[in-house]
């Protein structure tokens, strides 16, 4: 991996760095419970959130190179698959109108206080979304460029018309509501680690590869036996998962939703973090959303103080256009946050005390 | 572009992000005005209602002060824009609740807004009375804090149902925006309650949202043996003006009717003379001269404050909102949640611009009496207020049938 | 009313629908076919082409200055998009520029949202539909009494003339050839000596002529404008552009008839069954009447997106042939 780095690999600085990057996360959570600010942890949920879509969707587009302009469609399904299962018995004979067997499940049963039933609700919805992704996927993904956006942004129209007229399952376009908001902080980050280390895994190993290949070039792909649809395919499914997780996550937060959530704004909201963290990078899908909701709510913020309604729409589409104009590549392109490096400064700073003559850590290999 | 020049460039947006977005320090005195939330989706779809609810809630505000505001303490609102997002909307709720530490709050004319925001005011336990969202079924859903400041979909549609069956006859029309939860419970509602009386839906039809032609739907129409007494569309206010035009230049001359909905400036301004002879139930009648005194009053007031008459209803229930607020706060004598909310729960006969607001037997959708406007001349007159006979149960049964034309 | 006066009437309705969306659709186009670019922006031009002319008809400008207002300041709009964001990115892979177009949208809406603000403008203004506009003309034909509205007669009559002229221009002038060369190969066309710039600024004009008209238009009979009412439109003119054979002008005409007849005989087959209810069997009419409107019209959006997907797969050059022809 590293050819040009001096120093050689070691496995023990990277889980290092790793454990440097999770204390640190946890510290944050610890710190955010502590305040009992429901409002900070509100924002720092939806991070996790946006920060599990956005990784999910690089692997789907970024990484493949086949952009996906429906993949919220999974999300809807996994927030309205999920909340029917934990829905209580009571709430789901008044809101909703489900066969028989339906109408008897609720997920809502906990191991001691940790609530087994949300992940169980929160699996199926993921597998279910999966499934359907493995049939949707092996007909879109045949198509490139611009159609396959295209198709898939009519798989996210499909989705929503489905959903306003499954009334008995989803209530249609009325909200549904009354969701049990087990989401916290701990659910959204653990799911965020857990997302972001299969698609580090991905990333790194022959099916990344695969799938960076012929997002270069597929002639030249095809031409040293990688097999497109497969690579495609795999992509689009697992990250169908994951946004069908944060569907969950998303839909046990905000406790009430309709249809019209889950549509274009939420889809150009994902689509510029991604494009402004940085397409290919994993990093980067934790880079864009942390800027975007800094600077989203910031500039909400000057929007209620002034009254200048629209300044936040602007200047988010205006620095959406100038990355891609200028730096299509985001912010880290293909990089990746080399977490081995800071496990070596640590152990370093920590156990050495003195550098090496004429050895400079490299901080940014060069791109993969 | 430069690599570190980017990098420092955004690190330095980044920041920049981080500190405009921390909460700024209040330096107003300890206790000394009583706060109030007030979510309003001021941009997005729902802006053609929500400004106004707001506008009508920050001059209640403003007269309750000049007073001498609410237990000799000035009453100060928050007004935070939803942007008509779910995820805004919550975090709006949270951020009223901890920055301006708010006693209760106002807000918002929507059903979907309402769901997003009212559980967080319930969990925070503080009392919250929508302005303008009329799904029967809300105080349920949220909980006790929850107030209803207009009366609910299933009374107006009682009302509208047993004014048509009355005035007009007992063959009715009815056509359905699929598109809004408001438009769809509204028109489940004045088909329980009409046919109920007795009445026949002689033909049902629907639209999808954002239609602005309907030659499909009124070509149906015309292929109609006998003609209905009446035309009742289910709609939200962008559709009640190219209805009207295209119904009457269809040589559709017979009476429009519709919900709260119809309750726009657009549907004289686009309808013109086809507005005519539509009917409409609404909280209101946002008339200066031909009004209640207190509507001509807080018409007169708008007016001054805005420069121009208030838009619709919805200014008036902003404004209803915030003084029915203020008076259980004086009524409860603190700013206790639990004595606010024990205060609203005792509200009776309470003097609103839109009418009478009583919560009785525990129930916290108000019954009041439903407004209904008649189009005369492209004026806006009043048609009568009326009670209900009936009114259908908060939760309908089950979905229109999309078509049932009688035999 | 009996059966050939309901169909005529529908077909009718049918074309006008039809007219409109094919607009819109060879509008879009237009741009796709040269620039490779999908324009979502496309319905805010057409937006801010209603804007326009509902500021300048409120200020009483006269009708045919108006117009000459709305055609000036949508075609400046268009300009300044392509100068502004889709020509730096003429090398950009194709999913970013239509990425982008979205982005160019929320600027021109934002944009609209926060002038309105300013000039104390509510949200959601009544369109000042022109007087020639209103109302409804009466045809006495074979049939039997035909009704049309205004608007529908003049998108009837004026949608047509336009897509009759451009295809002409296409096919018979300079510049229109030119237009086809640099469709069908920017490079070559660049090598043989054609000014590839102008162009496509040529396309983005023709494109905000059509959109201005096909925005008024729309605006006449919604009878009212807000910052975001782009949106429907330009989904439809994209579904219209792509049955037809998007980059193909006369497909997207086709495509966009297509649309506007599916569309009108989703809601006429119920009212069918409602005439024939005392000679058809019960059968048939509840078909008509209950299963087809409810699965056909309720469903409508994802038949139309489902029938695109296989479209695509089977045949991506739409109805008339390859991308890469026109």
């Amino acid at each position: 991996m590293n050819a040009q780095a001096i120093t050689r690999t070691s496995p023990l600085a990277t889980w290092v760095g790793v454990g440097i990057v999770a204390g640190v996360v946890v510290a944050i959570i610890l710190l955010l419970e502590a305040s009992g600010s429901a409002f900070w942890q509100g924002i720092f949920i939806t991070l996790g959130m946006f920060i599990i879509l956005a990784v999910s969707l690089n692997l789907a587009s970024g990484f493949t190179g086949v952009f996906s302009l429906g993949h919220i469609g999974f999300m809807a399904l996994g927030a309205y698959i999920a909340a029917i299962l934990t829905l209580p018995v009571e709430n789901k004979e008044e809101l909703l109108n489900l066969p028989g067997w339906l109408a008897t499940i609720h997920l809502d049963f906990t191991v001691g206080t940790f609530p087994l039933g949300f992940l169980t609700a929160t699996l199926i919805a993921g597998l279910i979304a999966s499934l359907l992704a493995v049939v949707v996927g092996a007909v879109l993904m045949r198509l490139s460029g611009h159609f396959v956006a295209v198709a898939t942004l009519g798989f996210l129209v499909i989705v929503r018309v489905v959903l306003i007229n499954a009334d008995d399952f989803t209530r249609g376009a009325r909200t549904f509501s009354n969701v049990t908001p087990y989401t916290d902080l701990w659910w959204v980050y653990g799911w965020a680690a857990v997302t972001l280390y299969t698609i580090w895994r991905i990333k790194f190993s022959a099916y990344g590869r695969a799938m960076f290949a012929q997002r270069e070039d597929v002639a030249a792909a095809r031409s040293v036996g990688i097999v497109i649809m497969r690579s495609r395919l795999f992509a689009f499914v697992v990250s169908a998962f994951f946004t069908a997780v944060a569907g969950s996550l998303w839909g046990h937060f905000i406790t009430s939703f309709s249809p019209n959530a889950f549509y274009f704004d939420l889809t150009f909201r994902v689509i510029t973090m991604l494009v402004v963290g940085g397409m290919g990078s994993v990093s980067g899908s934790v880079v864009g959303p942390v800027l975007i909701t800094a600077l989203a709510e910031a500039l909400r913020r000057l929007e209620d103080y002034n009254q200048l309604y629209g300044i936040s729409g602007i200047s988010l589409a205006l620095l959406f256009l100038i990355i891609i104009i200028f730096r299509p590549n985001g912010l880290m392109g293909s990089r990746e946050f080399d977490v081995e490096w800071l496990g070596q400064r640590v152990l370093r700073a920590l156990s050495f005390g003195r550098r090496r003559e004429g050895e400079k850590p490299e901080r940014f290999p060069a791109g993969e | 572009m430069n690599t570190v020049a980017v990098k420092r460039l955004f690190a330095a947006a980044f920041v920049l992000g981080i500190l405009l977005s921390l909460p700024v320090l209040s330096l107003a005195q300890e206790g000394d005005p009583i706060v109030i939330g007030g979510g309003f989706g001021l941009t997005g779809g729902m802006a053609s209602l929500d400004v106004p609810a707001s506008n009508g809630a920050l001059l209640a505000v403003q007269e309750i002060n000049a007073a001498g505001g609410v237990l000799g303490r000035p009453l100060e609102i928050v007004v935070l824009d939803s942007q008509t997002e779910p995820d805004t909307t919550a975090q709006i709720a949270r951020q009223m609740i901890e920055e301006n530490q708010i006693v209760a709050s106002v807000g918002f004319t929507d059903s979907d807004s309402a769901l997003a925001f009212g559980p967080i005011m319930q969990e925070a336990g503080l009392p919250f009375i929508t302005a303008g969202a009329t799904s029967p079924k809300l105080p349920d859903q949220i909980g006790d804090m929850m107030f209803m400041a207009p009366f609910g979909d299933n009374t107006q549609a009682a009302v509208a149902a047993e004014y048509a069956f009355e005035n007009f006859g007992p063959n009715g029309y009815l056509l359905t925006n699929l598109g809004s939860e408001y438009t769809r419970l509204l028109a489940d509602f004045f088909k329980i309650r009409f046919e109920e009386l007795g009445g026949t839906l002689v033909l049902e039809d629907t639209f999808e949202l954002a239609t602005s032609d309907f030659t499909p739907q009124i070509t149906r129409l015309s292929a109609l043996g006998t003609q209905p007494d009446f035309y009742f569309i289910s709609s939200l206010p962008e559709d009640i003006g190219p209805f009207a035009r295209q119904m009457r230049d269809a040589g559709f001359d017979g009476p429009i009717v519709s919900g709260d909905g119809a309750d726009t400036p657009l549907l004289i301004e686009v309808g013109q003379e086809a507005a005519n002879d539509v009917y409409f139930t609404t909280h209101a009648l946002m008339d200066g001269e031909n009004g209640t005194e207190a509507v001509q009053a807080f018409v007169a007031a708008y007016t001054e404050e805005y420069g121009h008459a208030p838009e619709n209803a919805f200014a008036a229930l902003g404004y209803d909102a915030v003084y029915l607020l203020a008076d259980a706060i004086e009524r409860a004598g603190s700013t206790d949640a639990v004595a606010i909310q024990t205060a609203l729960n005792e509200t009776e006969n309470f003097a609103a611009v839109t009418g009478s607001i009583t919560f009785t037997g525990g129930s916290r959708v108000p019954q009041k009496a439903v407004t209904i406007i008649q189009v005369v001349d492209q004026q806006l007159t009043l048609a009568g207020e009326f009670v209900p006979e009936s009114v259908p149960a908060a939760e309908p049964a089950e979905e229109p049938a999309a078509t049932e034309a009688a035999a | 009313m009996n059966f050939g006066v309901y169909w005529a009437q529908q077909f009718l309705n049918g074309l006008s629908v039809g007219s409109q969306y094919a607009l819109m659709a060879v509008g879009l186009a237009m741009v796709f076919g040269i620039l490779r670019l999908i324009n979502f922006a496309h319905g805010d031009v057409m937006m801010v082409a209603a804007y326009i002319g509902a500021f300048s008809l409120a200020a009483q400008v006269p009708l045919p200055l108006a117009l000459l207002l709305v055609l000036l300041g949508t075609v400046l709009t268009g300009l300044l998009m392509e100068r502004a964001a889709y020509r730096p990115l003429r090398r950009a892979p194709a999913v970013a520029v239509l990425l982008s177009s979205f982005a160019v949208g929320q600027i021109l809406q934002n944009g609209t949202l926060l002038l309105s603000r300013l000039i104390n403008q509510p949200v959601q203004m009544a369109f000042p539909t022109p007087d020639i506009l209103q109302g409804a003309v009466l045809f006495n034909t074979f049939f039997g009494d035909l009704r049309l509205s205004r608007i529908n007669l003049v998108s009837l009559i004026a949608g047509p003339i336009l897509l009759v002229l451009l295809i002409i221009f296409i096919r018979r002038t300079t510049l229109g050839l030119s237009m086809r060369a640099t469709a069908e190969d920017l490079q070559a066309a660049q090598l043989m000596g054609i000014d590839t710039n102008r162009v496509i600024m040529w396309a983005f004009v023709i494109g905000s002529l059509l959109a201005a008209v096909a925005g008024v238009l729309y605006a006449s009979q919604a009878g009212q404008i807000k910052p975001d009412m782009g949106f429907t439109p330009v989904l439809k003119a994209f579904i219209a552009a792509v049955i037809g054979g998007f980059g193909s002008i006369p497909g997207a005409m086709i495509g966009g008839y297509v649309l506007g007849f599916l569309e009108v005989l989703l809601t006429a087959l119920p009212g069918y069954g409602d005439l024939i209810r005392g000679s058809a069997s019960p059968e048939v009419v509840t078909f008509l009447q209950t299963y087809l409107p409810t699965t056909l019209s309720r469903y409508r959006d994802a038949f139309v997106f489902v029938a695109l997907i296989v479209l695509l797969l089977v045949r991506p050059g739409g109805i008339l042939g390859t991308v890469d022809k026109e």
